[in-house]
């Protein structure tokens, strides 16, 4: 997850060209690589000026350039006295310095490099040597075994020391090692360390992780996993060591317990009062995320042989080696063993999904997806199911035979691709051949997978000029971002632009002529709109990049004394939707006011809403439907002409998202929302956004299928696309923050042992013209021991799904009811996993699978997030909805569950350490009247400012010694000290991590803006919700009465 | 317009009042009306100049109700009671007190017996009470569908106009093609044009909305509400501005508008016309001045350079094996376009006149652009029409000037003008041909059957100008009472009262009060001495296309042939049966051969021409004096030769000769037709050759003549120089009667020619309408 360095990496044309050429040839995304993808905003400089930005000398960029990367890594090897670590390190130079200095080297992106940073610690990924050897008391993992059917007793006792307490809760294993530990190493089987090593021998691993901390350390499997739950800080500090107090005497492989004070304590569980107990559990013992260091990266493979390893955590760093299944970056399953039929898997309760991210940016040290061209035959596919060929399907007969994983049809071979088999029976070019060795590869496409020439890159913005958009800067700044962005568009001759105008009329602009203005073309019509002209709307940027600038620069004077304040919003975008149509592309539309006028005109309903009180209580969720069918039904005639739609809301009041989302969610666009828009500190965000939008890594014209092996069937795709044929989504445009969840049901059994095969295909055009399919190939494990779904399970994936299922309740269903269903959702796992997994245990423990305790705290922080809310704005609402439906599983759960660091005290961490310090747990608990704290969700950074902060920290961080007269919109600036730095940097990072410009906002305490960070205290008690340690036992208490009743 | 050279010297034959009646004794019933043949009608010339014309400068005095007429010198007046009696009604009216001081010493002019035409200017004793006067608003509308050459001819005439335009009219500028862009002049930062589409008809109230200009949309910045009306105009407010600019203000954008104006950037597929939606266009044109300018003088200035194949209007679809329209189509309603362009038009008319806006056409291609369809909003707002090739060709460049022309040449084009008509009530009003419109005002004057725009008294000429000429239809219809002898006013009186705004804007009010005498059945005498053949030749001429128009399966030919038998034999000196007896007094003896030109000119030989050129055909005839409309009828024609000055000379091919040179004037075109031997001569050099001046003066007359033709007319006639023998020669031979055809070739006088037709000729026509008049 390194945006900057990222969006090269992936680039398609890195997959043609070789690293030399790319030298050469200015590619669209290597621009982004030399600068920063996201640029502080200049300090003192509200808006407008670009130029500022770009030569701002970014202290982000690149703290630790190019050469870094290969020194990073031996340094922290040399530091280990390890002797085994000589070879690691070697090793782990040969695999990550060396091949990576190689294709770096030549690549135009230092920033790439600067990753490495976290090489060393990669090593850490050996913890699990560690974990097995250091941490004695839990010497065997056995628990690991390969997962057998039936949890070894046995294994219980030794990893998964549930243990119990009043008022404490058992993390798993005390020991830093299991559960999270293992899948990094991608070694399923704990015990074979040593098989660990060997294997890992091929990676980088090994050795260096020795050198991690010592012993029971605290990183340990944190440094891994981030968010793994095995160990969390707490417990280290605390009772890490301490022994299993008890051990449950059941339980699977792997699983939190925690034992409510309620049922520990006799409570009967009637009494609501009885919750007000919380004081018996030690919040510090609950389940809570493992604060990631963000300074170690795990290596994963995704296959070894037949065994399959869980991914590592969505949110952590770590880097795929793609042996066979793709990375999990691109596709990741809810569970990554698969339920046999249909029964084993109702019983569990859990979601059966993947989460698709086609374009999803691969971490800068991880091999680009290898372009396969079979020439004119095409792809090699299967002729039933036309799946593609992948390593998965076996092949017979001396090769002259295969068998599709998917349907199982037997193909002939293809003569040209006849090849004998080898004595382990795969081809014996499987390993040179990518579509036969690795889980992704791009095929060519041939003129069969086109209905016409692929289309070229097309921009066309439109931005809103009525008088509230004017008056409010945001004309000024779209202009400016516009201006900016375009300016870091390669001119491929591929690449078109266009612009329009729009307030109560439409104002095209011809920037074709050799006159030296551009024309504007005024299309009145808002009910039943045209184009202006039939050629000349959009031009090759090359040759009007000058004109175009200076328009850009002049409109916002052009429409200074526009007193108009209508805009016909839905008029706009089709009449731009018209100047696309013959090519399809990319509309940019920049809105700030409700659209009032012409086609798809919106009223305020949120005031009606108001003025009628009766009606809004009644169904207030009807407000968070789109208000009728208009946009609905031009948005997929858009998608049908490959045109998407992204919209940059820009706004002071309510401009009914609710409605205008389903334009961008149904052409594969996303919403961009200035809420309320801050002409002082938005442009740089809106800048940064746009710079993002156009030049991340993405796709054209795509169509998406999932196939899956017969067994199992596509139920639904979810995310934003159009969906005209039952099989396929459209997507007319598709990049690398987009993520579509595909849900299943069986439709027959899988024989166990057996594997499900789960192919996605997407056939798309690059930004350069070329048609490709990307096909994506996963293959899990089938299972009818439901133990082994818990085990396998996926949280990151898991919370995506319901978080998802949430959005797109929200407008149809009340939000109570929406709630109510998570919960029970929540509670219906728990309560499976508690029932047929862990049913020995006392009633009174509450027993939590490990990879999925943190679904409670998870569920908890969703039912308070905005979305779903009580006392949200509509808009805020339906955005969040939006902005969810589209959302990576990376993202999911910070967007939910925040980080929160400690500002104040950045200069305390010790050089060396990561950029950023430890989370801090949501609670009101660990904040400090002293201290200045930064909580970010991957879209807005609030910055906490305790009452009795120090006035020389505030004059550190904001230049003031008091907030007095600090405006709440901030834009931050870098002061000459070091706390300043730290903290800009601090910032930069996160940006980088989140691909995201955040949305600074300065929250003082006592004031208003103190409430709404306050509202992000997820475990703090709240009027009308349950604190962190309540939740656990309402949940546990539901538990119990489930189990009770049956 | 102007003076016709033939009637150069010759007194004025319309006189002071312009008017000329087909028949100036009146028959005295309904029954001897009918025997006449010949309607009775009256043509007149409202705006026609004359500097024996006074001005009088105050208003007018009126009849009381319902009559109204104006106080005129056959009133009879009593000096002493301060009354007057209305001829008309026979009311007896006081005069007000500012009249009070008359005496049969002071009478005011307009009681003048010579003053029978007098121009009141309302405002002038009291210039305060004067509204501004409005400037005048042009609106041009060009085609861009037209090749590259045609748009730079199209350029230089614009410049040139601009050039001519006063700095204080307004001027506004469209364009069109697939869409219709509006240019707005006032629009500093950078050419904004607003774009509508050609498909879709267009409302006013839309278009207006769309602009920003209903106050729907203007938020603060101009809420008009109700227009401020000034005295029946609106002021240009803020709004119009974007639009209508000031020439002075807008030359440099106008002209750099047009320096940068492409032809149409659509596409144009193969095997396809252009699309062009003239419809849509005038229809944002009108809707325009509808919102900035209504009640002003505006004219919307159309440049079109081919059919309209797209939208409203639309003549021919895009497709080019679909050819335009032919009369052969419209007679056998295998037009599909024409009725509803037709339609689409007829709305836009009524639209302009309310507004009293003004549509010129100035239509250059070589194919058809559908005037047939567009005529009725020309007509019915008094509009120019002319038709040429190209926009390179001087019928179209002269012309085009000629609008903007001050001074001497001017066309004099006035606006907003009314024309009301009062008569004795044993006369009655049957309709006008003519470029107006009525104004429905029905009343007792108004005949019951009806001819143009009838069932008024009352019409509106949005548009009209030195040359409007129209003709008014009356039926005589005595009540009993008058017809008995007893009671019986000898006279009948008519008058004509057109109010107009001239072009400096000012409110002028014309009267003509005319006074003709009744004529007792049986005295054919008066009758013939009465009787103006020219006019009469004109007014069937008119009457005929119209009923060609409107009445489908109707004969013209036979009708003229039956209306002259019926004439001859009426008032024809014969004996029965006895051909050879047959006499016509003078003043009817050019009648048939009038007639006869009449069937074979293009008004009534249609299928020559294209409905295009004959609808430009109809209108011209229509609004044209009786002398120029004679002319289109039979024209003019002129031989030149060293033996005699220049002689008119009949129209027959007999007059061409080797040695002459013949100049045809047939209104719309002015052939210059070489004998063979002047042709060698001149072929030869001998008039550069200092030995022949006279022959180099003899090759010159014609041309100076021809130029002097040329400069006093609109639309400018084509001119043709030709050689006998030669291509071009078509021009007059078209025109000249067959005396000698292939079938008399052997009878022609050396240095003749003959006509390779079948028609008859003249001789012919005459022997056998001496047949048939005489049979009993």
């Amino acid at each position: 997850m390194a945006p900057p360095s990222g969006p090269p990496g992936v680039t398609p044309s890195m997959i043609r060209a070789p690293p030399s050429q790319l030298g050469q040839t200015p590619l669209p995304g290597s621009p982004l690589s030399n600068a920063p993808p996201y640029i502080a905003p200049p300090p003192g400089r509200p808006m407008g000026a670009p130029a500022p930005y770009m030569a701002n000398p970014n202290p982000n960029p690149n703290p630790n350039p190019v050469s870094q990367p290969p020194q990073a890594g031996p340094p922290a090897a040399a530091a280990q006295p390890n002797p085994v670590m000589g070879l690691a390190a070697s090793l782990q130079n040969s695999m990550i310095g060396t091949p990576a200095s190689q294709s770096f080297a030549s690549r135009p992106f230092p920033s790439t490099a600067q990753r490495p940073v976290s090489v060393p610690f990669s090593g850490s990924l050996n913890q699990n040597p560690l974990g097995s050897k250091g941490s004695g008391p839990f010497p065997g993992q056995p628990a690991s075994q390969p997962y057998p059917g039936p949890p070894a007793l046995a294994s219980q006792p030794v990893r998964g020391p549930p243990q119990l307490f009043p008022g404490q809760i058992v993390g798993q294993p005390p020991m830093g090692q299991p559960p999270m530990g293992q899948p990094p190493m991608g070694q399923p089987p704990m015990g074979q360390l040593h098989m660990g090593q060997p294997q890992m021998g091929l990676g980088p691993m090994g050795p260096p992780s020795m050198a991690a901390p010592p012993m029971g350390a605290p990183p340990m499997g944190s440094a891994a996993a981030p968010f793994s739950g095995s160990a969390w800080q707490g417990q280290q500090r605390q009772g890490g060591m301490l022994a299993p107090v008890r051990m449950a005497p059941a339980g699977m492989g792997q699983q939190s317990m925690v034992s409510t004070p309620g049922a520990v304590m006799g409570y009967s569980p009637h009494a609501g009062a009885q919750v007000g107990t919380p004081s018996k559990i030690d919040p510090n013992q609950i389940p809570r995320p493992v604060p990631s260091s963000n300074s170690s990266v795990v290596y994963f493979e995704t296959r070894q042989g037949s065994v399959v390893s869980p991914p590592p955590p969505a949110t952590s760093d770590f880097i795929v080696r793609d042996t066979g299944n793709c990375s999990p970056r691109l596709m990741r399953c809810t569970m990554n063993q698969i339920p046999c039929n249909g029964e084993i898997l109702t019983q569990s309760c859990m979601p059966l999904a993947l989460m698709v991210q086609p374009f999803a940016l691969p971490h800068p040290s991880e091999e680009p997806i290898q372009l396969v061209d079979f020439g004119e035959m095409g792809p090699v596919r299967c002729v039933r199911c036309k799946a593609y060929i992948n390593p998965f399907m076996r092949f017979i007969d001396q090769g002259r035979r295969f068998v599709c994983n998917l349907c199982g049809f037997c193909n002939d071979t293809p003569r040209d691709y006849i090849c004998n088999l080898g004595p382990d029976m795969r081809r014996r070019d499987a390993d040179e051949r990518p579509e036969l060795c690795r889980g992704t590869v791009e095929f060519v496409a041939t003129k069969e997978f086109m209905v016409r020439e692929p289309m070229p890159a097309v921009y066309f913005f439109l931005v809103d000029v009525s008088m509230n958009a004017v008056g409010t800067g945001a004309t000024a700044a779209a202009c400016s971002a516009i201006s900016q962005a375009i300016s870091d568009i390669p001119e491929g001759p591929q690449t078109m632009v266009g612009i329009a105008t729009f307030d109560s009329t439409i104002h095209f602009y011809n920037l074709k002529r050799s006159q030296q203005q551009p024309v504007m073309l005024i299309v009145p019509d808002v009910e039943d709109v045209y184009t202006p002209l039939q050629t000349d709307l959009i031009v090759p940027l090359g040759e009007c990049r000058e004109a175009l600038e200076q328009l850009l620069e002049s409109i916002p004077s052009m429409y200074q004394t526009n007193k108009i304040a209508d805009s016909a919003f839905g008029a706009a975008i089709k009449a731009g939707f018209l100047a696309l149509k013959p090519t399809g592309g990319k509309l940019l539309v920049f809105q700030s006011v409700l659209p009032s006028l012409g086609i798809g005109s919106l009223s305020s309903r949120e005031a009606e809403g108001r003025t009628n009180v009766s009606n809004a209580d009644k169904e207030p969720h009807k407000l968070l439907q789109p208000a009728d069918k208009t946009l609905k039904t031009m948005a997929v005639e858009f998608a049908e002409y490959q045109v998407c739609i992204d919209v940059f809301l820009m706004t002071q009041t309510y401009v009914d998202i609710a409605s205008i989302s389903v334009v961008p969610s149904t052409t594969g666009g996303q919403i961009y929302y200035y809420y309320p828009f801050s002409a002082v500190s938005d442009p740089a965000k809106l800048y940064n956004d746009l710079r993002w939008n156009l030049s991340r890594p993405q796709g054209f014209e795509a169509v998406m299928r999932v196939r899956c092996s017969q067994g199992l069937q596509v139920q639904e795709y979810s995310g934003n696309f159009c969906k005209r044929v039952p099989t396929d989504i459209d997507l007319p445009a598709i990049d690398s923050d987009k993520t579509i969840m595909v849900t299943f049901k069986h439709d027959d059994k899988f024989q166990e042992g057996a594997e499900c095969g789960f192919q996605c295909a997407i056939l798309y055009t690059t930004v350069h013209g070329q048609r490709r399919i990307r096909v994506m190939n996963l293959s899990l494990p089938c299972t009818t021991v439901l133990g082994n779904l818990f085990r396998s399970a996926d949280l990151d994936s898991q919370f995506s799904c319901f978080l998802k299922k949430a959005a797109n309740g929200i407008p149809t269903t009340p939000l109570t009811q929406v709630r109510e269903q998570i919960v029970n959702h929540c509670i219906n796992i728990l309560g499976s996993y508690r029932k047929f997994c862990a049913s020995i245990s006392s009633s009174g423990q509450l027993i939590l699978p490990e990879a999925l305790k943190l679904l409670p705290l998870y569920t908890l922080a969703l039912i308070k997030s905005v979305g779903l809310r009580n006392d949200g704005r509509l808009d805020d609402r339906s955005y969040w909805a939006s902005h969810v439906a589209s959302i990576s599983a990376s993202l999911a759960v910070p967007l939910v569950y925040p980080r929160l660091i400690s500002i104040h005290d950045l200069t305390s961490m010790e050089e060396g350490d990561s950029v950023l310090p430890a989370p801090v747990a949501l609670s009101s608990e660990y904040l400090s009247d002293e201290g200045v704290f930064l909580l970010e969700n991957g879209e807005d950074a609030l910055i906490y400012v305790g009452g009795m902060v120090n006035p020389e920290i505030l004059q550190k961080l904001f230049g003031s010694p008091s907030l007095e007269g600090v405006p709440s919109q901030l834009v931050l600036q870098q002061f000459d000290n070091d706390l300043s730095k730290k903290f800009n940097e601090v910032i930069n990072e996160i940006r980088r991590q989140r691909c995201s410009y955040l949305r600074l906002r300065l929250c003082k305490k006592g004031e208003p803006s103190g409430m709404c960070f306050h509202s992000y205290m997820v475990e703090d008690k709240a009027p009308g919700s349950l604190s962190y340690v309540e939740f656990l036992v309402h949940v546990h208490r539901q538990i119990q009465i489930q189990t009770k009743s049956n | 317009m102007a003076t016709d050279p033939s009637a150069l010297g010759a007194p004025d034959p319309d006189g002071l009042d312009a008017i000329r009646l087909t028949w100036n004794a009146l028959p005295r019933s309904k029954l001897e009306a009918s025997k006449c043949v010949i309607p009775l009608a009256a043509c007149i010339s409202p705006l026609r100049s004359n500097p024996n014309v006074v001005s009088l400068p105050y208003p007018p005095l009126r009849c009381k109700q319902p009559c109204l007429a104006i106080l005129n010198p056959f009133s009879q007046v009593d000096f002493n009671a301060k009354i007057w009696i209305c001829p008309i009604c026979y009311s007896r009216n006081h005069f007000p007190p500012h009249y009070q001081s008359i005496s049969e010493e002071r009478i005011p002019g307009e009681l003048y017996s010579a003053c029978t035409t007098v121009e009141y200017s309302p405002y002038e004793s009291n210039p305060a009470a004067m509204p501004v006067p409005p400037p005048p608003v042009f609106l041009f509308v060009i085609d861009t569908c037209v090749i590259e050459e045609e748009l730079e001819f199209v350029k230089s005439a614009m410049r040139q106009a601009i050039g001519l335009i006063p700095d204080n009219a307004l001027v506004g500028l469209i364009t069109f093609g697939t869409q219709v862009h509006l240019h707005e002049l006032g629009f500093a930062d950078l050419t904004k044009i607003f774009v509508f589409r050609g498909t879709k008809e267009i409302t006013k109230e839309q278009i207006l909305d769309q602009l920003g200009l209903s106050g729907r949309n203007m938020g603060p910045m101009g809420p008009r509400g109700p227009h401020p009306q000034v005295n029946g105009f609106n002021h240009p407010s803020g709004a119009v501005n974007r639009f209508l600019l000031p020439a002075s203000e807008c030359e440099y954008t106008l002209n750099t508008l047009l320096d940068d104006l492409q032809t149409d950037q659509w596409p144009v597929e193969a095997g396809n016309r252009s699309i062009r939606c003239t419809g849509v266009a005038l229809s944002v044109a009108a809707g325009l001045l509808g919102a900035c300018m209504p009640g002003t003088g505006a004219r919307i200035i159309a440049l079109l350079g081919g059919p309209c194949t797209e939208g409203p209007g639309m003549i021919v679809s895009k497709d080019l094996s679909e050819p335009v329209r032919s009369h052969k189509d419209l007679a056998k309603d295998a037009a599909p376009h024409f009725q509803k362009a037709v339609k689409f038009y007829d709305a836009l008319a009524k639209q302009l006149v309310s507004q009293g806006h003004v549509l010129d056409l100035f239509a250059s291609a070589l194919d058809q652009v559908g005037i047939a369809e567009m005529k009725v909003v020309v007509e019915r707002t008094g509009g120019l029409v002319v038709l040429s090739e190209s926009f390179g060709h001087a019928v179209f460049k002269d012309s085009f000037k000629r609008i903007f022309d001050v001074g001497e040449n001017a066309l004099g084009l006035s606006f907003n003008g009314t024309l009301e008509v009062n008569c004795s009530k044993d006369l009655k009003i049957q309709g006008v041909i003519g470029p107006c419109t009525s104004l429905e005002k029905k009343g007792v004057l108004c005949a019951e059957s009806v001819v143009g725009e009838g069932n008024t008294t009352a019409w509106k000429l949005c548009g009209l100008d030195r040359s409007t000429s129209l003709t008014v239809f009356f039926d005589v219809s005595p009540s009993e009472r008058s017809s008995q002898p007893a009671h019986a006013n000898p006279h009948a009186y008519v008058q004509f009262v057109t109010s107009y705004q001239n072009p400096e804007g000012q409110l002028k009010i014309r009267i003509t009060t005319i006074c003709r005498n009744w004529v007792e059945s049986s005295v054919t005498e008066e009758l013939v001495q009465g009787f103006d053949q020219e006019t009469a030749a004109v007014v069937l001429a008119r009457y005929i296309s119209l009923k060609m128009e409107m009445e489908e399966e109707f004969d013209a030919t036979r009708w003229i042939d039956r209306s002259l038998i019926r004439l001859c034999s009426r008032f024809g000196d014969y004996r029965k049966d006895d051909p050879a007896s047959f006499n016509l007094h003078s003043n009817f003896s050019l009648f048939p051969q009038f007639m006869f030109n009449l069937r074979r000119s293009q008004f009534v030989q249609v299928f020559n021409n294209s409905p295009d050129e004959t609808a430009f055909f109809r209108m011209i005839l229509n609004r044209e004096t009786v002398t120029n409309s004679v002319a289109m009828i039979q024209p003019s024609l002129i031989a030149y030769s060293f033996s005699a000055p220049p002689t008119p000379v009949l129209l027959d091919v007999a007059a061409i000769a080797a040695d002459r040179i013949l100049l045809l004037d047939a209104y719309f075109s002015v052939v210059i037709f070489h004998g063979l031997t002047v042709a060698q001569w001149r072929n030869m050099g001998y008039h550069n050759q200092p030995e022949h001046q006279a022959f180099a003066q003899l090759l010159q007359a014609p041309q100076e003549e021809a130029q002097i033709i040329i400069k006093g007319r609109f639309p400018v006639p084509r001119l043709v120089v030709c050689d006998q023998h030669g291509s071009q020669a078509r021009f007059l031979l078209a025109k000249l009667n067959p005396s000698a055809t292939y079938t008399t070739a052997h009878e022609v006088a050396p240095g003749s020619d003959i006509i390779f037709t079948d028609d008859v000729s003249f001789q012919v026509f005459s022997e056998h309408l001496q047949r048939l008049a005489v049979q009993s």
